[in-house]
């Protein structure tokens, strides 16, 4: 017999507890789910900066990031790019890029995740680049993860990320230090 | 044995200063966990689906696990069944040299512990490279972690500073600080990410509805570590598999908020299909004792275990004699009955390690009822100290005449000093743990 049958074989039991409804969750809800997603963006150590409406993003950007040499994005809005994660030969090409710029779909209220479904052939500037910028549609906020997960889709690509901040890490002596492995900031774009 | 935990402890309790700092940094994770909890309503309710979605799930679990595995099929996955720990290390050894892979980055993964996965496949020439920064301290140091969230928790920033310096991570000598060391392991890690043949990651849950992975962390190094080499393995335990997206958003909520104080880890990654069209996902699902200890009528709930680490944050036992101090390599709470439905001949010293004060029950996010489960182990499994006593008893009691000897001496219990006391009336007068440390 194979591992698997045998495993298999072994979990049937006797117990038969049922699944618990979960759409009776009083889940928290906010008067101003932005005002409570800027909030808690800026807790978890990102920063939140609106684009005005007519304004060009590249523009902001690189108001935002005057030293960003390599700048990488596959969005066609984003002129400023000089990589490309859908064209570079690898992942690894995309190392040194001080700013990466990739499209978030759902932000959440309660804790300031963004969803990132992959949509680069190199999800790696998601991690790699030094200072990440993710843009948001201003109206694409949910008040809270159970919201949150009715939407998600995992596209083509197989992959897809909630972000909430930059790389964090407490693992020397509990201090807490941003820029960990991945990205050293957080910059989310709120687009009109 | 049970002489274990409290002897360990006694040593841990000698440096007073780093005890200090320990029990309050992790009663401050507790007050973190508090406030979380605290500033949610529906905290209790949540609490409440948690524990039904994990008893509904493992009592399915053969109907969820094929669920899982049948939809990573039709991802292009690759999905192992892995018996045991022996199993489990040659599928990834199998995995790894198939590829031609002589080095491999990994993100945390308590499994891989479990397993021995590292020095195994170190010894079949395969470079292993941790990539969280706790656990590369650690394999940098040669050590084992003392906490399951915060694993190199027992060091100063001295002493990672010193060992930065041994290892040619750091710069010069004398400076300490924490930033500056993450930014130096930061630079030495990334390296690593550039130069590996493959990626591994853990698995804090599986979703059987899209046979999908998805990994918890704050510092973003499971994405690293699957972002840039083609090849990706990722290890789960049987019991990690839940059965949707509406369970995850429970789950989610509760895991970070219970185990560190946060809203949220940083990354919460989903891991669908391989990279790219030229990659490979494999994941491997892991039993090693898990059926076996579902089918344990007492204890089978120990298996809704999400491994937030709460339990241990307000345990005042882990806070005041570390993670070292057991002999599983689990520690706190969970780590107590974890470690005795793995081996109870081996770990039964840890059941001294519980004051019953039932603080982790009142945390668990998945409501396990630790405490109880430690009261009912120690019916189950008298100690080293009890069992000595019952065989003493047993003679004692089948034999008239001695039993009567003894009866008559006994009231001499009072007025004898007590080295003179003979060690069987002394045991019932002292508390538990200071008898497992004296006796045995
Ligand atoms: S037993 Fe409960 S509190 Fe302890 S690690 Fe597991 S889920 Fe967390």
């Amino acid at each position: 017999m194979s591992s698997k049958e045998e495993i298999l074989g072994k979990c049937r039991t006797q117990q038969d507890y049922p699944m618990p409804r979960l759409d009776d969750i009083a889940a928290v809800k906010y008067p101003d789910p932005l005002t409570q997603f800027v909030a808690m963006s800026a807790a978890v150590g990102g920063k939140v900066v609106e684009l005005q409406p007519g304004k060009d993003i590249n523009h902001l950007l690189r108001s935002l990031f005057p030293e960003a040499v390599n700048i990488a994005s596959n969005l066609p809005e984003i002129s400023l790019a000089n990589r490309n994660p859908d064209t570079v030969g690898s992942a690894a090409e995309l190392d040194g890029t001080d700013l990466g710029v990739v499209r978030g779909e759902i932000g959440v209220a309660e804790n300031g995740c963004i969803w990132v479904p992959q949509t680069m052939k190199e999800r790696a500037v998601c991690f790699i680049s030094e200072n990440l910028v993710i843009l948001l549609p201003k109206e694409a906020i949910v008040n809270n993860m159970h919201e949150a997960m009715k939407r998600i889709r995992v596209g083509d690509y197989g992959y897809g990320c909630f972000i909430s901040g930059p790389s964090t890490t407490a693992d020397i002596a509990q201090v807490l230090v941003m820029g960990a492995q991945a990205a050293r900031s957080l910059t989310v774009v709120l687009l009109p | 044995m049970s002489t274990q935990h409290s002897k360990k402890a006694a040593a841990f309790l000698k440096n007073q200063e780093y005890t200090a700092w320990h029990d309050a940094t992790f009663w401050g994770v507790r007050v973190g966990r508090d406030n979380m909890a605290m500033g949610l309503e529906e905290w209790e309710q949540l609490r409440q689906k948690a524990s039904e979605i994990k008893l509904h799930t493992l009592s399915h679990l053969d109907k969820y696990l094929e669920q899982f595995a049948g939809n990573a099929a039709k991802n292009g996955v690759k999905v192992h069944w892995a018996a045991d720990a022996d199993e489990f290390n040659s599928i990834v050894l199998d995995i790894l040299t198939g590829s031609g892979v002589k080095k491999m980055v990994k993100s945390k993964s308590m499994l891989t512990e479990e397993c021995g996965m590292n020095p195994y496949l170190e010894a079949h020439g395969i470079e292993v490279v941790e990539t969280d920064l706790g656990e590369r301290i650690l394999q940098l140091k040669g050590q084992a972690p003392s906490h399951i969230v915060m694993p190199a928790i027992h060091l100063s920033h001295h002493d990672v500073g010193e060992l930065f310096e041994q290892k040619g991570i750091s710069e010069g000598k004398g400076n300490h600080d924490p930033t500056y060391l993450t930014y130096r392991a930061r630079l030495s890690l990334r390296k690593e990410f550039l130069s590996a043949g493959a990626g591994m990651t853990g698995a804090n849950f599986g979703i059987a509805s899209t046979g999908e992975i998805v990994v918890c962390t704050n510092e973003g190094n499971a994405d690293m570590s699957t972002s840039i080499p083609k090849l990706q393995i990722s290890a789960i335990g049987l019991e990690k598999i839940i059965p949707d997206y509406d369970s995850l958003a429970v789950f989610q909520r509760m895991l970070c908020r219970s185990g560190t104080g946060q809203p949220t880890t940083s990354y919460t990654s989903f891991f669908r299909k391989a990279r790219c069209a030229d990659g490979e996902f494999h994941i491997i699902l892991v039993d090693n004792g898990r059926t076996q200890w579902l089918q344990n009528p007492a204890h089978w709930e120990l298996l809704k275990c999400i491994r937030c680490g709460s339990c241990m944050n307000t345990c005042p036992v882990y806070r005041r004699s570390g993670g070292y101090s057991y002999s599983y390599f689990i520690p706190g709470p969970i780590g107590i009955n974890l470690g005795m439905l793995r081996s109870p001949e081996e770990h039964q010293g840890n059941l001294s390690a519980c004051t019953l004060c039932g603080s982790c029950q009142c945390v668990c996010p998945v409501k396990i009822d630790l405490a109880d489960q430690i009261y009912a182990w120690r019916q189950e499994w008298p100690a080293a100290g009890k069992k000595l006593i019952c065989s003493v008893m047993n003679a004692v009691y089948k034999n008239e005449g001695i039993y009567r000897n003894f009866t008559g001496i006994a009231h001499l219990a009072n007025i004898l000093p007590a080295p003179w006391l003979p060690f069987y009336l002394r045991f019932p007068r002292k508390p538990f743990h200071s008898l497992a440390h004296d006796e045995l």
